[in-house]
């Protein structure tokens, strides 16, 4: 079974795909042949809270809730410097590794 | 300039998105992306700006003999086609795209160096309110790159000093420290909500009167989906156009219509998906860029408005406007748009709005019904314009032969964008 991480943002159009860019190509980069990285609405996220296969959640915006996976903030991608973003990347593998 | 117009002259004549990937294949070249990225980003905008005009068609083909028929049955003249984010097509199809990404950015940088901003514009994506209205004024003006270049880069400009104003409120609000939102009609709805949310505070009884975001989201949620708004939309507009005038009562007609409407709902946003996706090389490219040679400046790196819509007042407020903007666009003499394409940007409309009423849905909805007042007779207004430009980059040109006109309220109704166009058309354009 794969595992899965969805990047969330409000409208799906443009700062979601950012975020996911990055980290497919990291993902790829680190080998993770079985990691899934998917772009949602925030507003979708129900439907995926309930896969067992999820193990993060990449958001782009505040969320005013808890979830129980890890979560991290994506706004580094978007307007971060290299070693910004470098170092949330970091943070994300790391996450993945433990799973 | 010759060999110059030549060039823009023989882009143009290969249509939008193979122009469109020309250009950004060249631009990826020169903010050096890669060739790789380069030649896929390129492709990637270019097929979705193809697909956008597709969906479009279908909208327009579905639509238009729609209220024309309201019109003749009824005599309600809300004959303009609601074609929102369509804009979009023109915002990356027109022929000086690439010079006022590059203008845009220069002036950017100057206005940072005097220190005239603290706006880092460098998410490209959301120069496209920009890059829209210079296509109105390119097409207003009968094929002047330049004037939309200028009336572009004024808007941008304008829209790095109204970010100024707002991103303080905005990276407290969102807990988002060093962003700024520059985007079109979302900041100008921060704007307007200062000064109403000032008086509204001061009305005794409206003061404290709130509802609850997650009561109204479990109730009426459904209504916030794109796809089933639309199909209701379809449905309600076939009703009046098609009720009764055939052996099934029209029913195949109406519930017809409803699906198109309902495909346009969920397909649009998809295809202005995919033009982004090519463009992100080159914004991350210039991020990079910018942000190095900033790094000791208190600046607001610009980011695109969906990142404001995470406070769950912001869907709810949304949920309860829709039906009201409707009825308030079906009511109100000389708004000859009924919004449906268009209420996609009202989510935006309200994220900009609550950081100024603390997330207070009755507020919120006040302050967007408000707000939408002169998007409805700014987009029936600059209707004419709005046509011109699709017209100039080839697209629908049998229908509008024909009479057909396209607004929305995004860029159409944009109060903006919509003075701007007043001010060239003062000075004969």
């Amino acid at each position: 079974m794969g595992r899965l991480i969805v990047v969330a943002c409000g409208a799906g159009i443009n700062t979601s795909a950012i975020a996911e860019d990055s980290i497919k190509e990291r993902v790829i980069q680190e080998g993770f042949a079985d990691v899934e990285v998917k772009r949602i609405l925030m507003a979708d996220i129900e439907g995926y809270l309930g896969r067992s296969d999820l193990i993060m959640v990449v958001s782009m915006m505040k969320i005013f809730r808890t979830f129980h996976v890890p979560v991290f903030q994506g706004m580094p991608f978007l307007i971060g410097t290299k070693q910004e973003k470098d170092a949330l990347l970091d943070k994300i593998v790391d996450a993945v590794k433990k799973t | 300039m010759g060999f110059l117009s030549t060039f823009v002259a023989w882009l143009l004549s290969l249509g939008s998105s193979l122009m469109v990937m020309i250009v950004l294949i060249i631009l990826g070249l020169v903010f050096r992306v890669g060739w790789q990225k380069a030649v896929r980003g390129g492709i990637t905008t270019g097929v979705g700006l193809a697909g956008l005009f597709l969906v479009v068609n279908v909208i327009v083909s579905a639509l238009q003999p729609a209220v024309a028929a309201m019109a003749t049955r009824f005599g309600i003249t809300k004959t303009l086609v609601d074609v929102n984010w369509a804009d979009a097509g023109i915002a990356w199809g027109w022929p000086g795209v690439a010079g006022l990404i590059v203008s845009l950015l220069v002036v950017n940088i100057l206005m940072l160096v005097l220190k005239l901003t603290k706006t880092l514009w460098v998410d490209v994506w959301s120069y496209w309110h920009g890059s829209a209205l210079a296509g109105f004024v390119w097409a207003m003006s009968g094929g002047n790159v330049w004037l939309g270049i200028l009336a572009g880069v004024l808007y941008l400009v304008a829209g790095s000093l109204m970010s100024d104003l707002t991103a303080k409120k905005y990276q407290e609000f969102n807990d988002m420290p060093g962003i700024g939102v520059p985007c079109g009609t979302t900041v100008q709805a921060s704007l307007f909500a200062m000064p109403v949310v000032w008086v509204l505070d001061r009305i005794p009884g409206l003061k404290d009167w709130d509802a609850s975001p997650d009561g109204i989201k479990k109730r009426f949620g459904l209504m916030g989906e794109p796809g089933v708004l639309g199909f209701l939309l379809g449905v309600i507009i076939g009703i009046f156009a098609y009720g009764g005038t055939a052996a099934d009562l029209g029913l195949a007609q109406i519930l017809g219509l409803g699906m198109n409407v309902a495909l346009m709902m969920i397909i649009l946003p998809r295809m202005v998906s995919i033009i982004a996706e090519g463009i992100i090389p080159i914004t991350l490219s210039i991020v990079q860029y910018m942000r190095e040679r900033f790094k000791d400046r208190e600046i607001y790196v610009a980011v695109d408005c969906a990142v404001l819509l995470g406070h769950p007042a912001v869907m709810a407020s949304t949920i309860i406007a829709f039906p009201l903007l409707v009825l308030l666009s079906a009511l109100l003499p000389g708004v000859n748009m009924l919004p449906i394409a268009s209420l996609a940007v009202v989510p935006f409309w309200a994220g900009a709005i609550v950081p100024y009423t603390k997330g207070n849905v009755v507020k919120t909805v006040i302050v967007i019904l408000l707000y939408a007042i002169p998007f409805m007779y700014l987009s029936t207004l600059t209707a004419t314009s709005h046509t011109a430009a699709f017209q100039m980059m080839g697209q629908y040109g049998a229908e509008i032969g024909k009479g057909l006109k396209l607004a929305s309220w995004d860029m159409g109704g944009d109060i903006l964008g919509s003075i701007i166009q007043g001010v060239f058309h003062l000075f004969g354009v």
